[in-house]
């Protein structure tokens, strides 16, 4: 679960100029010095007043809960009255149930397949973004829908999709007579994938040209002399170039994918209840709604034990990426 | 100036590098990025015409907007406004959500910017454990500290409460802003604070008088990070407030979506109800977006 020190600065960086990203430098020897100066054996002794309160407030309302929904996810509880030791239990039962293992599927699509496809589209726009007339003001376009909820992204499409909607009065003109229901319950789940790629393609695609862009110009030159072709530019000096940057946003995705909530909760203006339809269910909805939504006798026991495969899934997914990516970092 | 001499430079490559092609691949190239590049204006042009066509709608009545999505508003009617803002609890949830956004980012930043300077600025075993205890944060998702965090703010009566929702997310912001804060401070140079050292400042008042100062830029952007992060968040505010007077924003906004499945869609409102949560990102986002990249530039491009 470690992740790389750069990563959480290009997502900070990514909201700023790409000439921004020049991070400091990795590992400076600061502070002690050989010989210890008066000021950094003064500034020790700020230990507790400046750390103490991150500290405090991180540990008891982060690390404290996420080690309590361990220890919750092995017993049977229905938050109120005794807690029963199950040990395993929970685990074997969600892995019983049809919708948990639906929920964990989508979760699973969310990551492989729209990460996929974010990403190939993310690269494409890069490129083309690269040497464009009026890049800056695309750019900033794109990156917007990442400042906005995906509540308004859900809300949205319940008015665009509707039978009477924009896209079937579209549509009409085309011939289409007979569109598709595109707010069936079958059908929501694909396009909440459709949506979350439109939506997420411009913030990805800044972090990449953020990388692209710091590639000094004369490689180009260099390519020229050397008559590369444009493909060969790409695979040689583009790619290897924006690799660390690529393996930033894959872990990026990894961890948002996984969190991804609330534009399944409204989607299509959200059915009845207010639950959504089993079909579109994610593992951070199985998680909320077991606990939460007040139909049922709340499983506490069951809806941790699922968040906790989630970040199982991240922290295997984070592992692995990090050896996948791993490869001799290019200065320039 | 310089960009402009980086994009000169760069289309000579460009033009240099299709000699060298050869023509077969010239011409497939330029096909294709020729659609792409209009591709992507298209879509430029989609997302701005999109966001306006929202702010629209806004201004209309319910049943204009069914009957003709695709016109504008013929006059200026606030009608939608209001009753969102009074019948749908608006009034409400945005004066919840801009104090809980307001308050949790500064503190958030209080709190982790002398975390960040110390972790920046001493290196030994004990902060290198810190800086990795902080990044361990980075990949929990939400919904995994939910149910505790609900069980536990059940107990000291914090749930369903603005304070209590104002505690979570400084705890939940720590792993980020301390991370970037840390990475920040790193690459100011460290001469200043010697020469102020040498002249007999204390360690907190190097910090107070001169790294502070210098970081101003840096610490605006973590707050905007912030702000928009905690306006938008939508998991914890749902588990932990149930009552509508705690409600913020988007919280609103879902109970005012699932109360339409009983009294048929009221479209004028909900779309003034988006355009309440979208408008302040977007007024952030032309006002700060310059500055915030100047204010980071200014202190990383060393």
């Amino acid at each position: 679960m470690t992740l790389d020190v750069k990563e959480p600065r290009t997502d900070g960086a990514a909201a700023q100029s790409p000439g921004s990203r020049k991070a400091g430098p990795r590992k400076p020897q600061r502070g002690s010095r050989p010989g210890g100066s008066s000021i950094d054996a003064q500034r020790k002794k700020l230990l507790v007043p400046f750390v103490g309160p991150a500290f405090v407030l991180y540990t008891v309302l982060f690390i404290v809960p996420a080690l309590g929904a361990v220890w919750i996810s092995l017993h049977k509880w229905a938050g109120s009255g005794p807690m029963k030791f199950v040990g395993l239990d929970n685990y074997g039962r969600i892995f019983r149930d049809q919708l948990f293992l639906l929920s964990f599927g989508n979760t699973l699509l969310l990551l492989f397949v729209v990460g996929t496809a974010i990403f190939v589209l993310a690269f494409a726009l890069t490129l083309v973004l690269r040497d464009m007339a009026g890049k800056k003001i695309a750019r900033n376009v794109i990156f917007f829908p990442h400042l906005i909820n995906a509540l308004v992204f859900g809300v949205l499409a319940g008015f665009i999709f509707n039978p009477g909607g924009m896209v079937n009065s579209l549509l009409a003109p085309l011939g289409v007579t007979d569109p598709p229901k595109w707010l069936a319950q079958d059908n929501i789940f694909p396009l909440i994938m459709v949506t979350l790629v439109c939506t997420t393609t411009g913030y990805f695609t800044t972090i990449l040209m953020a990388g692209v862009d710091r590639i000094p110009p004369y490689y180009y030159e260099d390519c020229a002399l050397a008559g590369a072709s444009a493909f060969q530019r790409l695979r040689y000096v583009i790619l290897p170039l924006t690799w660390d940057v690529f393996g930033t946003c894959a872990v990026l995705w990894t961890i948002s994918s996984v969190k991804i909530f609330e534009i399944v909760w409204v989607f299509g203006g959200s059915s009845g209840a207010g639950v959504p339809p089993t079909q579109s269910w994610t593992a951070a909805v199985y998680t909320y709604v077991n606990a939460f939504s007040g139909q049922s006798t709340p499983a506490y026991g069951a809806a941790t034990a699922s968040a906790v495969l989630s970040l199982a899934l991240i922290s295997v997914l984070v592992v692995l990426l990090r050896r996948a990516m791993r490869r001799d970092a290019v200065e320039f | 100036m310089s960009e402009y001499k980086l994009q000169g430079s760069m289309t000579a490559t460009r033009r240099r590098g299709r000699r060298g092609v050869s023509p077969a691949l010239r011409g497939e190239r330029s096909v294709l990025r020729g659609i792409g590049v209009a591709l992507l204006w298209l879509v430029v042009a989609i997302s701005i015409a999109a966001l306006v066509w929202m702010v629209a709608q806004a201004f209309r009545d319910t049943r204009d907007i069914l009957d003709d999505p695709w016109h504008v508003p013929s006059s200026l009617d606030f009608g939608n406004f209001v009753r969102a803002w009074t019948v749908g609890d608006f009034a409400v949830a945005t004066w919840n959500s801009l104090m809980t956004t307001v308050v949790s980012s500064v503190l958030t930043v209080a709190i982790a910017a002398p975390c960040s300077y110390y972790l920046s600025r001493v290196d030994n075993r004990l902060t290198r454990g810190l800086s990795l205890y902080f990044i361990l944060g980075l990949g929990i998702p939400a919904q995994v500290i939910l149910i505790p965090l609900f069980v536990m703010l059940n107990k000291v009566y914090l749930t369903d409460s603005i304070i209590g929702l104002n505690l979570v997310y400084i705890g939940v912001s720590m792993p980020f802003t301390v991370f970037l804060l840390t990475a920040f401070f790193r690459s100011l140079p460290l001469e200043m604070e010697e020469a102020a050292a040498l002249d007999g400042t204390t360690a907190f008042g190097t910090f107070w008088r001169i790294t502070l100062p210098l970081a101003k830029g840096g610490i605006l952007t973590a707050f905007i990070l912030q702000v928009i992060s905690h306006w938008n968040e939508t998991l914890l505010a749902l588990t932990l407030l149930q009552s509508t007077e705690k409600y913020t924003l988007p919280v609103a906004l879902i109970s005012f979506v699932q109360q339409q499945t009983y009294s048929g869609a009221d479209w004028g409102g909900l779309f003034a109800g988006l355009v309440i949560v979208v408008l302040p990102m977007l007024i952030i986002y032309v006002w700060l977006g310059r500055r915030l990249t100047e204010g980071l530039t200014l202190g990383m491009g060393k």
